[in-house]
């Protein structure tokens, strides 16, 4: 696979395809949107293909850690969330904010900063019984702040994380339960009223944009979709440049042998570190344009299940093959949204009635199960061996 | 000159005393056979020299600044100059030859130095080298999974000559090999010892005569005799513990 | 009898606690000969008693009611002990053209009255067209304690004990009497004994004398029991108060000096609420003062634009206060100067300061009692929940010391296990046969499921451990949908049999539900039968064998194809058993599962692979540290759990391997 100094993009035709198709994808969803072209599509429809886009991109991050590096973390949803969060406080502080100012400036005399700081406090924290402002809060005012955080929080958390456990050589199962039980620190931690993030409020109304509080939502939902489409595309070509040279075969060779790998004189730890807090960080930068399309986030979210399913997602989808992490989300969270949506109608079986809503979990738990066993390789893997007997 | 001095090492393993206070100095350049029966800790030896395992007592030095390898982590010290080839073939079976043996080579090790690594010329052509050195010139596209078994073993030693090190490791080297090869083999190892130290496990006997060279025999953990093959089979304590009596 | 109706003649009553506690007594003695006539229904009539003293009745007065009293204990018709509640709740009324008493229930702005004697609803009448009879204060104290001197003496032991709780719930000097009286007739020693508590309790918080009091107070020392506590805590109330000099006449508890035990801001307060200072104005005060003044775009000479910062507002307040016509602010110094005129201070409720220094004393005895209880307590709790670690992690230990092998379905088993024992429950009323039942089943139940995924799924994925997790994942996201599917969304109970609903009780501070305990036992009774299984059983030879080496146990004739099954089974057979035991005490949901899963694992992390004290210990540990760190914050249980989770990752840094680590070659890499 690795022969040195040809050319990246001749070594990785799948990139080119991907980018070729995501381009084509933006574009027909841009003319049927309701914002922007003929409206044939509904505004709720472009973010939930926008959000499944982010998806697609926290799929090939937890591919590029799990299926090339071996590391199978049961985390990464915790730093989609987190990514979520930081973006989530500008959002709603500096939209309070604005709406504090204009009730302010009714009264006779303009409101002092400390007011206006109070007043949004209150306003935000109301609901948790509080009226002060936490200290992680300080920098919600601010944008880039928070677009700073929302790389460094994923990315600290992932490197102190990672440190700990690689370092004691915690691998396997074992790294998974440790991961897993991260999450539910993290979520657990979320749920509580006082930690400053609302509890299990979460934090809402994440898809109003201060700065853009009169466009309307059907245009904001298409900015969203093409910055997701652009970080996805961004975020194919980056994980398929690390795991195409020589890097790439050092982690693969990790996940394969990890001491043959030391006595070769690499330092196993460093590279582990280094994907899984570059996989953290591309986690949390999905996290954060998908919450203020999904509008809402809340610890639930960020439970253990959530990055259990974001496992099921690229083992569906095919490991060790990003194309085939981006097929395994789409398709998963697709026919998810859509079977529990009620949007399939159900089975008549004589007096047996199937409800989708109630017997998809079970499909998709069996049908997990199925390909686990039967198609290690995925639906990518079938991709594969298409390609592979044309020529 | 002394390269590595193993002394006074023990390992205790559950209360089996695998190693008891071993004493081994290889020189550099040396080729130098490590014989025993079963169990005599010979493979626990490459373990604790490797940093695999931690000796309970005792120093391993190494080189001029006579390092202590006890303190070090196995990448270390294989970043230190020792190279090591298992008893069993462990190529990275998913890979080509050719990807391999480049992360075999000598080259900068941390992360970021291998995400911007481009092979230059004279990496390509050292590989290439190599390749036909251990006989893989035509394979090197080829998955390492799909080698024979002898090939897989031949191109372990390729990675481990790519890394060039001052002291090669070499657990049984000849196993599975049709005479041919291990004759190959042989040429190899002696090639390589005249510029570096080699210490070679093996239980055949005719192998390790056609290498020339001093034995070590282990036993029960400890050194029992060394000197050359002949000098060794006519020792009686040796002679016992390999029969038997 | 005499003396308490006409005092005045009895030249010895000197003290008017004397009295009061004579004219108890007075009452009392016909209840003391009642319970021997109560044995023989009366065929007397409730009102036709009331009407023999009609007026008495109708118009209470302190000196009255004992006559009233009398009357009623001397003819015990039924419902005498209804009539005095009700008559001091003041829900009896009088007709006032027959002079009858009735009940009455409120019925749209109308009274139905209810007949004293059968019950039966006699008419409906305007609330005006009867008398509410409303005995006073003091005329209801009389009734309370006649009341709590019936009960008390009553055949039924049970309503004597109720009766002593309830005096011990609302303490009242007037039961000191009472109580003493019953205790003279009482034949039960238990009961004895605790009228004797109750005395002696009251006795320190009522009596006259203050010497008697504090030796009853010195009786209450490392007495850990709510009552004694509460009376303790009672007789040390305090109420804040200032006052330019120290009052020599009062029981003070603390000197509060502004700045250290009080803030100068809420000294401040307590002046101007006094209406000894005045009131400083705050931020909003100030805002809303300035808005109020602006003229012509501004106040006192600054521009109102210029107002958005509070220097600014408050040179214009100033400028304002400076006019005369706002009140002035006040500085902190004003504030220093003000409260110094005064010292701040906490006095005692209770005037004699010898009671409330042996009560202090006493109180200082106790607390470290209380905290030993309170550990002993916290320890049983912890215990528990060690218990219900160990069996939910056990199975999960097995399979995956041996097999290697993470069950991620463990706590679907666990569910599994508990709709098992509900499922019977609905089937086999009787809760105990129903248990009896249902632990063997619950095992037999999962000990299948897990052979039949054993055989199906995991056999297929030895050699890829990670897979084995996420495909045993899928199985755990279909069970849970399939039983919500099945049992809905809604909570199911497993009821315990009686013998195992209550607590054993030690004292007031360490209870232990007895299912609790139940559970304890069953787990220590699962721990001998693990170590008998895997130590002295040729199954449990096999299974450490190829827990230690798979290769060599295969080609030494054991099949580690049976092994694999068989410890699967076990392993899920425990976890369905552990379900029963966990749907005790908590509720049995589709999702229960997922709340031991993460616990489980923690718990055989912990505690080291494959070793059966390893988990053992990791569930000690786990249960402790729950509950030490709820106790330190004993409001926040996710808390706790956030802290749990943080410790396990760091003590994973210091033992990887757990507590219990299989050491050299044989633990593999």
């Amino acid at each position: 696979m690795t022969t040195p100094n040809r050319s990246f993009l001749r070594d990785n035709p799948s990139v080119l395809w991907f980018m070729g198709l995501l381009g084509l994808f933006t574009v027909i969803v841009t003319i049927l949107s309701e914002g922007m072209g003929a409206g044939v599509m509904s505004t709720n429809m472009v973010k939930i293909l926008g959000m499944t886009l982010c998806l697609c991109l926290i799929a090939i991050a937890m591919d590029v850690v799990w299926g090339y590096c071996g590391i199978l973390s049961l985390g990464h949803f915790a730093f989609f969330g987190l990514g979520g969060y930081a973006i989530g406080m500008w959002l709603m502080y500096a939209r309070t904010e604005i709406v504090i100012r204009d009730n302010l400036a009714q009264g006779a005399i303009p409101a002092t900063e400390t007011e206006v700081a109070e007043a949004v406090a209150s306003q935000i924290f109301g609901v948790v019984g509080s009226s002060d402002l936490p200290l992680i809060w300080t920098f919600a005012g601010s944008l880039p702040a928070q677009l700073a955080l929302v790389v460094l929080v994923p990315g600290l958390l992932a490197l102190v994380f990672g440190w700990l456990a690689f370092r004691s050589r915690v691998t396997g199962v074992y790294l998974s339960i440790l991961t897993q039980a991260m999450t539910l620190a993290l979520s657990l931690y979320l749920f509580q009223n006082d930690t400053g993030l609302r509890g299990n409020n979460g934090l809402s109304g994440l898809q109003n944009i201060p700065g853009a509080l009169d466009v309307p939502q059907a245009v904001i939902s298409v900015w969203f979709f093409w910055a997701s489409a652009l970080a996805l595309g961004l975020g194919y070509v980056l994980f398929a440049w690390v795991v195409s040279g020589k890097f790439g075969s050092v982690i693969r060779a990790i996940r394969d042998n990890e001491a043959r790998v030391r006595f070769l004189g690499y330092n196993v730890e460093a590279y582990k570190l280094f994907v899984f807090t570059i996989t953290a960080v591309v986690a949390g930068i999905a996290g954060a344009l998908y919450y203020p399309q999904a509008g809402i986030i809340n610890p639930a979210q960020i439970a253990p299940i959530a990055s259990i399913y974001l496992a099921v997602w690229v083992a569906i989808g095919g490991r060790g093959r990003l194309y085939g992490a981006v097929i395994g989300a789409a398709f998963v969270s697709l026919l998810s949204s859509w079977l529990t949506g009620g949007g399939a109608p159900n089975i008549e079986l004589g007096p047996l009635r199937i409800i989708w809503t109630d017997w998809w979990l079970v499909l998709l738990g069996l049908g997990f199960v199925a390909v686990t066993l039967f198609f290690p390789k995925g639906i990518g893997g079938l991709f594969d061996y298409l390609v592979r007997r044309q020529p | 000159m002394t390269l590595l001095e193993v002394s006074g090492v023990s390992v205790t393993f559950d209360g089996f005393r695998a190693i008891n206070n071993l004493s081994i100095a290889i020189g550099e350049p040396e080729l130098r056979a490590v014989i025993g029966p079963n169990g005599a800790g010979k493979t626990t030896f490459m373990d604790i020299v490797t940093g695999k395992t931690r000796p309970d007592t005792g120093r391993v030095l190494w080189g001029e600044l006579s390092t202590d390898l006890v303190k070090l982590s196995e990448s270390q010290i294989a970043k230190a100059g020792i190279g090591r080839k298992f008893q069993k073939p462990t190529v990275f079976e998913d890979q080509t030859v050719s990807a391999n043996l480049s992360m075999a080579l000598k080259n900068k090790r941390g992360p970021f130095a291998v995400l911007s690594w481009k092979a230059t010329a004279a990496d390509k052509a050292r590989i290439v080298e190599l390749a036909e050195e251990v006989g893989l010139a035509d394979r090197l596209d080829h998955r390492a999974g799909d080698l024979s078994h002898g090939q897989k073993q031949w191109l372990e030693i390729g990675m481990l000559l790519a890394q060039d090190p001052r002291l090669l490791l070499v657990d049984e080297p000849a196993a599975g090999m049709t005479p041919a090869e291990r004759e190959h083999t042989t040429d190899l190892l002696k090639r390589a010892a005249q510029t570096r130290a080699v210490v070679v496990i093996e239980h055949d006997m005719e192998f390790i005569r056609r290498l020339d060279c001093r034995v070590t025999v282990l036993h029960e953990g400890s050194v029992l005799a060394e000197g050359s093959l002949d000098h060794v089979t006519k020792n009686q304590q040796v002679i016992d513990v390999y029969l038997g009596r | 009898m005499t003396c308490a109706r006409a005092p005045t003649f009895c030249p010895f009553l000197k003290d008017r606690w004397m009295l009061r506690y004579l004219r108890a007594f007075a009452l009392l003695w016909p209840l003391l000969v009642g319970p021997a006539m109560a044995q023989e229904p009366s065929a007397t009539l409730l009102q036709d008693v009331l009407q023999s003293v009609q007026a008495d009745v109708a118009s209470p007065s302190r000196s009255t009611v004992p006559v009233v009293l009398r009357a009623l204990l001397t003819a015990d018709a039924p419902g005498t002990v209804d009539f005095l509640r009700a008559w001091s709740d003041r829900e009896v009324y009088e007709r006032p053209g027959d002079g009858l008493f009735f009940y009455a229930a409120p019925a749209a702005g109308e009274l139905t009255l209810i007949d004293i004697d059968s019950g039966a609803e006699i008419a409906t009448v305007g609330t005006r067209d009867v008398n509410q009879i409303r005995p006073n204060a003091g005329v209801r104290r009389e009734i309370g304690a006649a009341l709590v001197a019936f009960e008390l003496t009553h055949p039924d032991p049970d309503r004597r004990i109720a009766a002593l709780d309830a005096a011990a719930r609302s303490p009242d000097p007037e039961q000191i009497a009472a109580i003493r009286a019953a205790r003279a007739t009482e034949a039960d020693p238990a009961i004895a004994v605790r009228m004797d508590r109750l005395i002696a309790l009251l006795v320190a918080r009522f009596d006259p004398d203050s010497t008697t009091r504090i030796a009853a107070i010195e009786a209450l020392r490392g007495d850990v029991s709510t009552p004694a506590r509460s009376v303790l805590n009672q007789l040390l109330q305090t109420r804040a108060d200032f006052a330019p000099t120290l009052p020599a006449d009062v029981n003070v508890a603390v000197v509060k000096t502004p700045g250290d035990q009080i803030t100068l801001a809420a000294a401040y307060d307590v002046l101007v609420s006094a209406g000894l200072a005045p009131a400083a104005p705050g931020r909003n005060a100030i805002r809303d003062v300035l808005r109020a003044n602006v003229t012509a775009g501004a106040v006192g000479g600054v521009p109102v634009h210029q107002l958005n910062t509070d220097a600014n507002r408050i040179i214009a307040y100033q400028a304002l206060q400076d006019a005369g016509t706002v009140s002035p602010l006040v500085t902190e110094a004003d504030m220093a100067e003000a409260v110094a005129q005064y010292v701040f201070f906490d006095v005692y409720l209770e005037p004699d300061s010898a009671v409330t220094d042996a009560a202090r004393a006493a109180q200082d005895s106790t607390t470290t009692k209380v905290a030993l209880f309170q550990f002993l307590s916290l320890s049983f709790d912890a215990l528990s929940l060690a218990s219900i670690f160990f069996l939910a992690a056990i199975g999960l230990a097995i399979t995956f010391g041996v097999m290697r092998v993470i069950n991620m379905a463990h706590g679907e088993f666990i569910m599994m296990g508990a709709y098992t024992g509900y499922v019977v429950q609905t089937v086999i009323p009787d809760y105990t046969a129903s248990l009896a039942v249902a632990l063997p089943l619950a095992f037999a139940v999962t000990f299948l499921a897990g052979v039949v995924m054993e055989r199906l799924v995991i056999r297929h994925l030895y050699t890829r451990p990670l897979e084995t997790l996420l495909a045993t994942f899928g199985i755990s996201i279909a069970l849970q949908q399939l039983a919500k599917n099945i049992f809905g969304t809604q909570a199911r109970p497993v009821t315990a049999p009686d013998w195992l609903a209550g607590a054993i009780q030690i004292n007031d501070l360490v209870s232990v539900a007895a299912v609790r305990v139940g559970i304890f036992i069953m787990a220590a009774l699962f721990l001998l039968l693990l170590l008998y299984i895997l130590n002295r059983t040729r199954l449990g030879l096999e299974v450490r064998a190829v827990t230690q080496n798979p290769g060599m146990a295969a080609s030494m004739g054991i099949n580690p194809d049976r092994i694999n099954m068989l410890t699967f089974g076990l392993g899920s057979g425990i976890a369905g058993v552990a379900g029963v035991a966990i749907g005790l005490v908590a509720q049995v949901t589709s999702e229960m599962g997922a709340n031991y899963i993460v616990q489980s694992f923690m718990t055989v992390v912990v505690g080291g692979v494959g070793s059966v004290f390893g988990t053992l210990a990791g569930a000690a540990l786990i249960g402790s540290l729950q509950k030490g760190i709820e106790w330190f914050n004993p409001a926040n249980t996710l808390a706790a759990q956030t802290y749990m989770v943080l410790f396990i990752i760091l003590f994973i840094q210091f033992r990887p391997k757990g507590i219990v680590a299989l050491k050299g070659r044989a633990a593999g890499d």
